[in-house]
């Protein structure tokens, strides 16, 4: 094994349709990115791209085919460990930005802190991201840009080796969107944390030397 | 961050649902606390209240009422007995005191009993201030003959007979020593004087022996039995009473017309026991009973009732912990975002099982502890009833032991009622949650 901090081979993922057949949604044959890699992978809705982060982040379990995260095979990992392997190695951002309405951008930090047992200091995170003011304010009162900066320090709060971002310029208009890729990629150089962000959006895919299309992959 | 604070949270979003089913807990838990708290007080009271007092001795009829009325001064005596039995038993070497009461009048709902100064002595009662009154048995005998000669004057003039003029009688001064709890609510102090009224309730058509006022001697320091509740006269001064003649119709030859309510037996040796009761029973004159045999008969037959209103605190519990169970499984179609989220992060199936345990144990523990604390607060308003009906009171701010097996239970409750929510919590698939829902 190199010293890449993801490695797939032969990856594949299919699921069964209604009428019995099966649609074959991943089909990777080898893909790699080393530390401090920032890539733009792109695909049309539906391609499967969110279904190949799921992969990565160990949430789906390939039909076939290895997924290395730091040098560690997550599809060999029983159930709970690989849970644990995630929180530790892997920061997700999402479109949607998936945090918990009840808690505040603070508690939402540290919850991603807790499952990691992460010993980065949250409210720095949060004061590098621009929120040093909106610490305890709960999700609704929070602007979409700054919910998403609150998903990023979410993310890097256990500073992992990998930061999957799916689409997470998506939900934002084109100033905000703009902003949060920017930070996004500027907290990443700094960690030197490997970024790899899903995309169907040309704006998006600029900011990136390396774009990578999924059917590329192949 | 830490599992608790997630729960805090999950249970403060669902802020109606968890105080309604809090509520409902705590509802079953108070009731269960009340009724077991009550239960051993008064059990406790009662049980306290016969000691010292090994056999009762009275009118045939029944043990319990006789028990009743001798010891913790409630219902009605069950009829009179030969003052000539109380003397046989003081000569019994078998018997340590023979201690009699009589009882008719009561003051302000307070009974007054009649007896001799043996009373405080055999059952080691302590003056709290003052002095126990005066009796002496030449007192007591010429009190009898009184309260003969007011029978026969009666009945003569019933017949329409001249009535015989009645001898001149010295008299004892009455005097009274009064339970704590009757100096308590009254106010009566020593050297102050009360009228007794006629019968042992308080009746607004009672008569008022206005012309025999007690003087206070002395007051009895607490005992916590039924004794603090009564006042105690010196038993001559009892028969001095009109209307208190022993008996309609003396035989000429009657050596004693003299009477009483019942008689408190000490024994020298508990061997003696079964002997003078069978003696006792299996005579004409007179029924004995063991008190603390017919407190726990009474007791038993109240453990039913007690034992049915504590089927239905349980049953409620049941009810709250079903609430508890369906309330979260619903709220779990909500929830499935979250806990996806919360997977995400890298919380493992088994974490989320144990949120949503712990989120069902929090509400029955919430509602436990408020129900504790319910519990004592309906003893302490309930303490005025069993003060009314019983005479006693129950400390509402005692624990018992069983509180902790109710909390405890409660728990267990809580955790039985997660599973089912946890269960679905934990089966909930991570990635096609993730998305928001429209």
């Amino acid at each position: 094994m190199n010293d890449a901090v993801l490695s797939l081979r032969e990856v594949r993922k299919s699921y069964r349709e209604a009428d019995g057949n099966r649609l074959d949604v991943i089909q990777v044959g080898q893909f790699e990115l080393a530390a401090g890699d920032q890539i733009a992978l792109v695909g049309s809705s539906g391609s499967g791209k969110s279904t190949l982060l799921n992969l990565i982040a160990g949430i789906l379990l390939p039909d076939a085919g290895v997924v290395c995260v730091n040098g560690t095979d997550i599809t060999q990992l029983p159930e709970a460990k690989r849970d644990r392997f995630r929180a530790g190695n892997i920061g997700y951002v999402f479109q949607s930005f998936n945090l918990l309405q009840g808690f505040t951008a603070l508690e939402n930090v540290r919850l991603g802190q807790m499952f990691g047992n992460g010993t980065g200091d949250a409210v720095e995170l949060l004061k590098k991201v621009d929120l040093a003011h909106r610490l305890h304010h709960k999700p609704r009162a929070l602007s979409v840009g700054e919910q998403q900066r609150v998903a990023i320090a979410r993310a890097l709060v256990n500073a992992p080796a990998l930061v999957l971002a799916d689409e997470p310029t998506g939900s934002l208009d084109a100033a905000n969107g703009t902003a949060v890729l920017e930070l996004l990629r500027q907290v990443c150089t700094e960690g030197r944390h490997t970024l790899l962000m899903v995309t169907h959006d040309p704006a998006v895919m600029r900011h990136f030397e390396r774009v990578v299309r999924l059917e590329e992959l192949r | 961050m830490n599992l608790f604070k997630i729960v805090t949270k999950n249970m403060r979003q669902r802020a109606l649902a968890t105080t309604l089913t809090g509520i409902s807990v705590a509802l079953a838990v108070a009731l269960t606390v009340a009724i077991v708290h009550i239960k051993r007080g008064m059990q406790q009271r009662f049980e306290q209240s016969t000691l010292g007092y090994e056999m009762v001795i009275g009118a045939k009829g029944s043990p319990l009422q006789l028990v009743l009325n001798t010891v913790f001064n409630l219902d009605i005596s069950p009829g009179n007995i030969p003052w000539t039995l109380v003397e046989k038993l003081q000569a019994d070497r078998r018997v340590k005191a023979a201690v009699p009461f009589s009882v008719g009048d009561n003051y302000r709902g307070f009974r007054i009993i009649g007896t001799t100064g043996a009373f405080g002595e055999t059952f080691g009662y302590k003056l709290a201030e003052g002095r126990w009154f005066t009796c002496s048995i030449e007192a007591l005998r010429d009190a009898f003959k009184e309260a003969l000669e007011h029978s026969q004057e009666r009945i003569a003039k019933e017949k329409g007979d001249a009535p015989a003029k009645p001898a001149a009688h010295h008299h004892n001064a009455a005097e009274a020593v009064i339970g704590a709890t009757v100096a308590q609510e009254t106010g009566l102090r020593v050297g102050q004087k009360f009228i007794a009224a006629h019968g042992v309730e308080v009746s607004p058509n009672a008569e008022e022996h206005t012309d025999n006022p007690w003087t206070i001697t002395g007051i009895l320091a607490p005992t916590g039995t039924a004794v603090d509740r009564g006042l105690y006269i010196n038993l001559d001064s009892f028969y001095h009473i009109e209307g208190h003649e022993v008996r309609d119709a003396p035989k000429d030859n009657d050596p004693d017309p003299g009477q009483v309510s019942a008689i408190a037996l000490k024994l020298r040796s508990p061997i003696h026991a079964f002997p003078i009761y069978r003696e006792i029973n299996d005579g004409e004159e007179a029924m004995a009973a063991f008190p603390a045999v017919e407190v726990r008969k009474l007791f038993a037959i109240v453990g039913n009732i007690d034992r049915i209103l504590l089927a239905q605190a349980i049953l409620i519990g049941l009810v709250a912990g079903v609430a508890i169970a369906v309330s979260i499984y619903n709220s779990m179609s909500e929830r499935r975002r979250e806990i996806a989220i919360l997977r995400a992060l890298g919380a493992r199936r088994g974490t989320i099982f144990a949120i949503v345990v712990l989120e069902a144990v929090a509400i029955c523990a919430a509602g436990a502890v408020a129900g504790v604390a319910g519990g004592h607060l309906i003893v302490m308003v309930a303490n005025a009833a069993l003060r009314h009906v019983s005479g006693f009171t129950v400390a509402p701010l005692t624990m018992e032991v069983a509180e902790l097996w109710v909390v405890a239970g409660s728990v267990a409750l809580g955790a039985l009622a997660g599973i089912g929510p946890a269960w679905r919590a934990y089966r909930t698939e991570v990635a096609e949650n993730l998305a928001p829902t429209s």
